[in-house]
């Protein structure tokens, strides 16, 4: 093998005060499709948006096709022949097949002196593009009618467009069926013996041991290994995935308070969404007092399920029980007054509201448990939400200068108190956490976490989902583990469990 | 960054903060006041005339009351196109059950509130099922009510019922007229709704975050419902006063008004954002508006130009309020 096409070194990033990348050392060579592997959070997507010259890297150098540089912008990018496919497909609807494949450069060529699209070199090209991936489409062909495997070919043939040298692909299987997949590798194969590099970000191991030659692992920031997938065996990319150590640090929280032999408060009886696709026949049951993790990949369906379960979304089957009794909420009123509590994942969109202030936010759930109909009846005491707000500031130690502050003023972490505050003053028994420290600092994070841990302590039911491990490891009493919308396993969380085995059930096993 | 800079940062933070919320509260007196100025020196002879006053406190009845509706519906970051068709038929519908025999009370509380706050339910049913924009289903229910009202009319006016109702509205009882007694009544009725009743704090929380209203418990297509009624009765009761003050229901009645409402309710810095605004500065709005088309009359503008006026000065109201509010 010659020497790599892009070789990166030392690749640091910092929003901030937060560290991104530590140091990333990744080689990539034509004729290769390279697998890039690691948790949630790893820092996969950041390194990949310095590669196609989204962000600007804090340290570290990059060198491409012997170039070194410092820093690439979106026009180097495309120049050296980096395209990036997301996740979520970037092609427009309600264009054509063409329109999509040209935009942002339409050829153009002169009449009379007037520029005009030049659609017949447009079609020519487009053709000849389309005939290298394999699509069988009309070019007039709305994108709308496409299916989802159509539109990535697509979208590989708009980066193949610009002579992209190498294509990164950002978890491209996860929502195609078999066939699919097998025809996108038939694809990919052709890219890498025409000479493309291609880095392949996925979670599904065997997958990648069936299209990728070389592998690198991330942890935390930092590339941990790399070398030749052949040498590696699926149990040692998970074990370079989560790494040897446990962390303890937030261990010493979780303190046992006798949770086994307290009596059975909360059960979920083969919850089904609607779709019958995203949340599949979940059941189990929490003790009181008991705090339960859900771990799982980003898109396994945890917060699906936990729509489902606060009537946000609409079930096909499924019941929930609160101490014996039928409670399965119809809206999220209904789950409200029936004693559930919830704190999404994303608080700037369906969590707070930024033109109210501390005191009102507070108020709000509360003032609609206690209104009669649709809780929209009765007045409301602007004395008593702010004794409310005051007596909860101190609950909480939420710092603002005045709970009438509005609550765009505040911290993410104070934020986050705010909404905690906003169910507790209902009174809830069961209290579920979205992600309930993603966007706050280190600091906010362990109260949010002693906060979870004195509730468990006075008796409510808490289920947690979150993406980060060592988090789930350190607060959670039992974690369950949920796997493309279906309940892969509950494991105790005790002294002897480690990430690898959470991993081991959070990865698809086909 | 210093502490020391941090500090003023914050400090100047604070100041301005300050600011904004002063002119938030008192800016549009402050129009108001700017209003009267320029028509007050132009024509100092008629305008500030005890007599002009109240002519346009009661010119500006009607559209106090459809605006004060119109900010409710704005408030949830929607819309109501309607307001102009609501009034025309909730007055033709009134005056028709005059003629017909019936009590002038029964007959203003069944066409003003019964029928507004119907076809404010239409709008708030329309908008809930379909999913579509207010703006869509009222631009659709203006042209259906209006077409209603025509039909039912046979494009006439109707006049000749009773004179008690005529003279009802016309009557002032502590030199204040009647027409301005009920729109404040309105208003105080209103105001507590927004500033004191779950109700209105719920309509506030959807208008500003109608995902987190959601996850908060709010039933959200019950309050979009509660707006629209709320914005028909408004509307159906400013039909009830502009029928008894023509003397006559006029099936053309309030067309053009849902401009008079929008803008009463933005000048009084309601935001199209939702969940910003209060209903005393909407009443301040529609006062500016009521005021703007008296000085014109009094400086014996022609209809056609006052409309050019008027759009060029509502535009410039607004723009000022932004202005000085950055």
């Amino acid at each position: 093998m010659t020497s790599p096409y892009i070789k990166m070194e030392g690749i640091a990033k910092n929003f901030g005060p937060v560290q991104a990348l530590k140091s990333v050392n990744l080689e990539i060579y034509t004729h290769e499709i390279h697998a890039l592997l690691g948790e949630n959070g790893a820092g996969k997507s950041t390194l990949m948006k310095i590669l196609s010259g989204i962000y600007e890297p804090s340290a570290g150098k990059i060198t491409i096709d012997g170039t070194e540089y410092t820093k690439l912008d979106h026009k180097i990018a495309a120049k050296l022949g980096i395209g990036i496919i997301y996740q979520e497909l970037s092609v427009i609807d309600e264009l054509t097949v063409l329109e999509n494949l040209f935009i942002g450069r339409l050829p153009v060529t002169k009449t009379l002196g007037f520029q005009r699209i030049d659609w017949h070199e447009m079609r020519t090209k487009a053709a000849i593009m389309l005939l290298r991936v394999g699509l069988k489409v009309r070019l007039d062909e709305k994108v709308r009618n496409l299916s989802i495997s159509q539109k990535q070919m697509l979208e590989i043939a708009k980066t193949l467009m610009l002579d992209a040298r190498v294509i990164i692909m950002d978890e491209p299987t996860s929502s195609l069926t078999y066939n699919e997949v097998d025809y996108l590798f038939l694809i990919m194969n052709q890219l890498r013996e025409d000479g493309t590099a291609i880095v392949y970000i996925s979670h599904k191991l065997n997958e990648i041991r069936r299209i990728c030659n070389r592998y690198t692992v991330m942890k935390d920031g930092s590339s941990v290994a790399t070398g030749q997938i052949t040498d590696v065996s699926n149990d040692d990319i998970v074990r370079l995935m989560v790494g040897r150590e446990i962390q303890n640090r937030f261990r010493a929280i979780k303190e046992s308070i006798g949770v086994e032999s307290s009596e059975t408060v909360f059960e979920v009886c083969n919850i089904t969404s609607k779709d019958k696709r995203r949340v599949k026949d979940i059941s189990f049951s929490v003790k009181r007092g008991e705090i339960m993790g859900f771990a799982g990949l980003v898109g396994s369906g945890r917060t699906e399920f936990m729509n489902c379960i606060f009537g946000v979304e609409p079930i096909s089957a499924g019941r929930v029980k609160l101490h014996n009794e039928d409670i399965t909420p119809s809206s999220p009123l209904d789950a409200l007054k029936k004693g559930m509590g919830y704190i999404t994942e994303s608080r700037r969109e369906n969590g707070f509201f930024d033109n109210f202030s501390i005191a009102q936010n507070i108020a709000i759930s509360k003032s609609l448990k206690d209104g009669g109909f649709k809780g929209a009846m009765g007045l409301f005491n602007q004395d008593q939400e702010h004794a409310l707000a005051e007596q909860q500031r101190k609950l909480l130690s939420l710092k603002c200068s005045s709970v009438e502050q509005n609550i765009t003023e505040l911290s993410g972490g104070n934020q986050q108190k705010v909404l905690i505050s906003k169910w507790l003053c209902c009174e809830p028994e069961v209290i579920i956490f979205d992600e309930p420290t993603r966007g706050i600092d280190v600091g906010a994070k362990a109260e949010i976490y002693k906060v979870m841990r004195n509730l468990a302590a006075a008796g409510k039911t808490i289920l947690m989902v979150s993406s980060e491990l060592s988090e789930i490891m350190s607060v959670c009493d039992r974690i369950a583990i949920f796997c493309e919308g279906k309940l892969a396993n509950i494991l105790e969380n005790n002294e002897n469990i480690s990430e690898e085995d959470i991993m081991k059930w959070a990865l698809p096993q086909n | 960054m210093g502490a020391t800079a941090k500090l003023k940062e914050i400090k100047m933070d604070k100041s301005k903060f300050n600011f904004q919320k002063f002119w938030d509260q008192y800016g549009t007196f402050f129009i108001l006041a700017i209003i009267v100025a320029i028509f007050g020196s132009l024509s100092s002879e008629y305008f500030l005339k005890a007599n002009n006053i109240t002519q346009i406190l009661v010119q500006s009845s009607v559209t106090v009351l459809i605006g004060m509706g119109e900010f409710f519906a704005i408030l949830v970051a929607g819309i109501d196109l309607s307001v102009g068709a609501i009034l025309a038929l909730s007055g033709m519908v009134t005056a028709k059950l005059m003629l017909a025999g019936l009590d002038p009370l029964m007959a203003a509380l069944i066409g003003g509130v019964l029928v507004g706050g119907l076809l404010g339910a239409i709008n708030g049913c329309l908008v809930n099922w379909t999913g579509l924009h207010p703006f869509i289903i009222t631009l659709g229910t203006n042209a259906i009510f209006r077409g209603i009202t025509l039909v039912i009319s046979d494009a006439n006016s109707v006049y000749g019922f009773s004179f008690g109702f005529v003279n009802f509205f016309a009557a002032s009882p502590l030199g204040v007229p009647v027409p301005v007694i009920f729109a404040l009544i309105i208003a105080v009725i209103l105001w507590f709704i927004t500033s004191h009743t779950r109700l209105g704090r719920n309509i506030y929380a959807l208008g500003g975050n109608k995902n987190s209203a959601f996850f908060s418990g709010i039933d959200v297509k019950f309050h979009i419902l509660i707006v629209f009624i709320i914005s028909g009765i408004c509307a159906g009761l400013a039909g009830v006063v502009s029928t008894a003050r023509l003397g006559a229901a006029e099936p053309l009645a309030g067309i053009g008004f849902e401009t008079y409402a929008i803008a009463s309710a933005i000048i009084g810095g309601t935001s199209f954002f939702g969940g910003k605004g209060r209903i005393v500065s909407v009443v301040v709005g529609g006062l500016i508006i009521g005021t703007i088309n008296n000085g014109l009359n009094i400086l014996q503008v022609q209809t056609y130009y006052q409309l050019v006026v008027m759009g060029g000065l509502i535009i410039a109201a607004v723009a000022l309020d932004r202005l000085i509010s950055k």
